[in-house]
């Protein structure tokens, strides 16, 4: 190992941390692919001379929602439906009809009990799958992966393209009010000369603000 | 004394106990329709990485922009502003997001082949050595994975910065644009339309009042 390159030992490494869990890395991969591209769309909306200021306190904080959401969202309903779905097949409760006919027409013949079990929570149909037929085999795992895309890929369209433009608004127009009364503020605070006697004088804000009444002037 | 893993334990056992009532309330399912069957098989062969992308891309399109058309919460410009920045962002994105996850997958498979199998250097560019590791079919489909994600990710990193970013920002400009020139012209004209007409009703009776005013002066005058 040691004279080995730095090149093939991070490969090496990789091989052997993440070659079994592909799932959780593709999931870190993700969040930090979500975090650069929205730090990339805040450069892009922030030097963007055309876009006025006042849009700008709206798409900003758009576009960081979009990203904190995005990760919160996949968490909650991308996972729980890729969850649920792959846990409804393996316990058996979602089945191609040519496997549910197996276990209940040949299986339940020679295991009777474990198999009146099929579809309850605490089934595992993978510990079958190697009796059955290479036919019935294939037809499962092929079912199975099926159901798991189709699964993520219903939970990232409910989660990226409904619930997290939804909220990312919510977040974003209350954040660009905030802004924009923070800024008005900032404006007129500078219009309005300090009274260096209203520490002595307790009503001098109120004679001030008579004196300078357009229609009042003395 | 409470413990943290005593609660985390509690919390498992209630969520598993929750999984498995509401699993159990559920009838079995079987699905013996051919198409269908057919369907799910092919999505789970054909749908990978980069078609993943140009689906959510497509879906998104098709959603987030009305979303942001119809958000009440801000004024009609920044809503209208944002839905053109979205559109742009979405197609920015799901351009390079797809090129790049497909171009990487295809370059990393060519690259991690087993040594016994192939000839040229390249071929085995990214293949760990198989000195180091036991390398078997099913291991090396899982590691060429983790490596065309890693090198898209990487890939994608700077594309977000000299691709996506400086395409949404132009795309962005173009959209307002067009919108301002056909949407905004048109309200224009209908809201000019509106006031004119309000304008006409308002002066028509003060018209004739007024010229009816002007006609007996006129008379008055006349007879004085």
């Amino acid at each position: 190992m040691a004279n080995l390159s730095i090149f093939e030992r991070i490969k090496i490494q990789l091989f052997n941390t993440y070659g079994r869990e592909y799932g959780k890395m593709l999931i870190h991969t993700g969040i930090i692919g979500w975090a650069m591209s929205s730090v990339a769309q805040v450069f892009a909306i922030a030097f963007n001379e055309k876009i006025p200021k006042e849009q700008k306190m709206f798409m900003i904080p758009q576009e960081i929602a979009d990203a904190a959401i995005n990760i919160v969202s996949f968490y909650a309903v991308t996972r729980t439906l890729s969850t649920l779905a792959n846990k409804a097949v393996k316990c058996g409760k979602l089945l191609p009809g040519n496997v549910s006919k197996y276990f209940n027409t040949t299986l339940i013949k020679r295991i009777p009990n474990k198999i009146k079990n099929l579809g309850k929570a605490n089934f595992d149909v993978e510990k079958y799958v190697r009796q059955m037929p290479p036919k019935l085999k294939k037809n499962y795992h092929n079912f199975k992966n099926g159901i798991d895309v189709l699964a993520t890929l219903t939970g990232s369209i409910i989660s990226c393209n409904i619930l997290t433009p939804v909220f990312r608004n919510i977040y974003a127009s209350h954040k660009q009010q905030k802004n924009i009364a923070k800024y008005n503020n900032t404006l007129q605070a500078p219009d309005k000369p300090q009274n260096k006697y209203s520490k002595y004088y307790p009503l001098g804000k109120n004679i001030y603000s008579f004196t300078n009444r357009g229609d009042l002037k003395i | 004394m409470l413990n943290v893993s005593n609660i985390a334990g509690k919390i498992q056992r209630t969520s598993n106990r929750v999984m498995q009532k509401i699993a159990n309330s559920v009838p079995n399912m079987t699905v013996s329709n051919k198409t269908l069957l057919k369907g799910i098989e092919w999505a789970g062969k054909h749908i990978s990485s980069p078609q993943n992308r140009l689906i959510l891309g497509v879906s998104a399109l098709m959603s987030q922009p009305f979303i942001d058309i119809y958000n009440k919460r801000v004024d009609e410009d920044t809503r209208r502003a944002s839905a053109s920045r979205t559109i742009a962002k979405i197609l920015a994105g799901t351009t390079s997001g797809f090129l790049v996850r497909y171009y990487t997958i295809k370059a990393v498979e060519k690259m991690t082949q087993i040594p016994a199998k192939c000839k040229k250097s390249w071929e085995t560019f990214f293949t760990p050595s198989p000195l180091h590791v036991k390398i078997s079919a099913e291991s090396i489909g899982q590691y060429k994975n983790t490596i065309g994600t890693l090198l898209a990710l990487g890939v994608m990193l700077m594309t977000n910065f000299l691709f996506d970013a400086p395409v949404t920002k132009n795309l962005t400009n173009k959209f307002i644009a067009y919108d301002k020139k056909h949407y905004r012209k048109n309200n224009q004209d209908k809201n000019h339309n509106i006031e004119l007409n309000i304008n006409t009703n308002h002066l028509r009776p003060t018209m004739q009042n007024f010229m009816n005013n002007v006609g007996k002066s006129a008379k008055g005058g006349a007879n004085g």
